[in-house]
């Protein structure tokens, strides 16, 4: 078992809704993915790398035959996965100071939701629904979601510098490598193994 | 199309995983113990198959009972998870899977009901859409940029920081036959590979962060 791998913390999460509420969260769902300034806070968290919520209908779990017993249940259910980076109390602490009306909005309709304000009955909530991760890969485990950002910014810069930097004088291109400098930076973080968590 | 944002796709499967009082271990321990022994890192199963930027893979034992006045409830099986952040469309990268690492998908899944193996790759595909369960709500803080494009990317970014070092101060013609010079090396550079953790850098990161 394992909810780390490098810089990433995987966590799954797991709630009970009543089916009628299904819809009204389905809606909220529909406008978070067609308004985009109503995703800004969302954004602003910008050490989620990936995240997602899926609604499971009480009838819709898989069901293959082949001697599987059909379920049976009373309520829909909300799965939650995050891939972010840093310690599980740095990501629900943020969470809750940054987004607490917007995970008001998700989770309300979930059994016993506390909301996410204040803190402490929201995590021990999380910590009540959630549940290990057995693998977890990801493909750049030294660089948190801040660092890939920067690293395409630096490839955009390279790109634009190099296109030019055949086709003009020495002193030319020493302005233009400057604004280069200029522009990369603040997008030159280090890499690598991250910091001890404990 | 909540799966997809820009062009990521956000998978969710949940396959139900055999019950059978017979088995000696049950499916779903040999499935977590299968687990605890495979690579998360370039010899990852991921890593050599294409298209994965992250995925994890869950057993989940039971919904979770959040206490009086909600009803408690159970399942009636346990289900396998496999969540995915992956490049492209369903189609491509389900065959890609099925084609790189056959052995790895029929050693996890075979615990699975129904599961047809992946040598058959349109019952695999089949299969893998059957559990399949639509994403609500799929956020990707990069949502336009390819596994290899992000790890050509980080590896360009670490020359970069190097080169900069190396040249300050320098005068501009030695800047400019340098730059040039260091473009053709960065594209002589093989691919990073997927799941590394990149070179190592005598630069120490640490402390306590929580």
């Amino acid at each position: 078992m394992s909810n780390i791998n490098g810089k990433v913390y995987a966590m799954n999460a797991i709630t009970p809704m009543k089916p009628w509420k299904t819809w009204i969260l389905r809606a909220a769902f529909f406008a978070l993915g067609h308004i985009k300034p109503l995703q800004k806070d969302l954004i602003n968290l910008s050490f989620i790398e990936f995240a997602r919520w899926v609604i499971v209908p009480r009838d819709g779990f898989p069901s293959l035959g082949n001697g599987q017993v059909k379920e049976d249940l009373q309520y829909d259910y909300l799965l939650f996965f995050s891939n972010f980076n840093g310690t599980w109390n740095q990501y629900i602490d943020a969470f809750s100071a940054v987004l607490s009306g917007g995970l008001n909005l998700v989770w309300r309709w979930s059994e016993k939701f506390p909301g996410s304000v204040p803190v402490t009955l929201f995590k021990e909530y999380i910590a009540r629904v959630q549940f290990d991760t057995d693998y977890y890969y990801t493909a750049y485990p030294q660089a948190t979601a801040n660092d890939v950002k920067s690293a395409h910014i630096v490839q955009a810069s390279v790109e634009s510098l190099a296109a030019i930097a055949e086709n003009c004088t020495p002193e030319q291109f020493a302005e233009a490598y400057l604004k280069f400098v200029l522009q990369v930076q603040c997008h030159l973080g280090e890499t690598g193994n991250a910091p001890v968590a404990g | 199309m909540p799966n997809k944002n820009g062009s990521v796709y956000g998978l969710t499967i949940l396959s139900p995983i055999i019950e059978d009082e017979k088995a000696t271990p049950s499916h779903d321990l040999q499935i977590r113990n299968y687990l605890s022994k495979l690579s998360t890192r370039e010899d990852s199963p991921f890593a050599l198959a294409p298209g994965t930027h992250l995925a994890r893979l869950v057993v989940m034992d039971d919904v979770i009972y959040v206490g009086m006045p909600a009803c408690e409830e159970h399942l009636k099986s346990k289900y396998l998870i496999f969540e995915s952040n992956l490049d492209g469309d369903l189609d491509g990268y389900l065959n890609g899977l099925a084609a790189s690492i056959p052995e790895h998908l029929d050693a996890i899944w075979q615990h699975c009901v129904g599961y047809p193996g992946a040598g058959s790759r349109r019952a695999f595909v089949d299969y893998m859409k059957a559990c399949q369960i639509e994403t609500t709500f799929f956020f990707a803080a990069v949502n336009d940029k390819s596994v290899t494009e992000t790890l050509r990317a980080l590896q360009t970014q670490t020359a970069v920081t190097d080169f900069i070092a190396r040249h300050q101060g320098a005068d501009a013609s030695t800047l400019q036959r340098d730059f040039i010079a260091f473009l053709g090396y960065l594209k002589s550079l093989p691919l990073p590979k997927a799941g590394s953790m990149g070179p190592h850098r005598p630069i120490e990161t640490g402390g306590r962060n929580e």
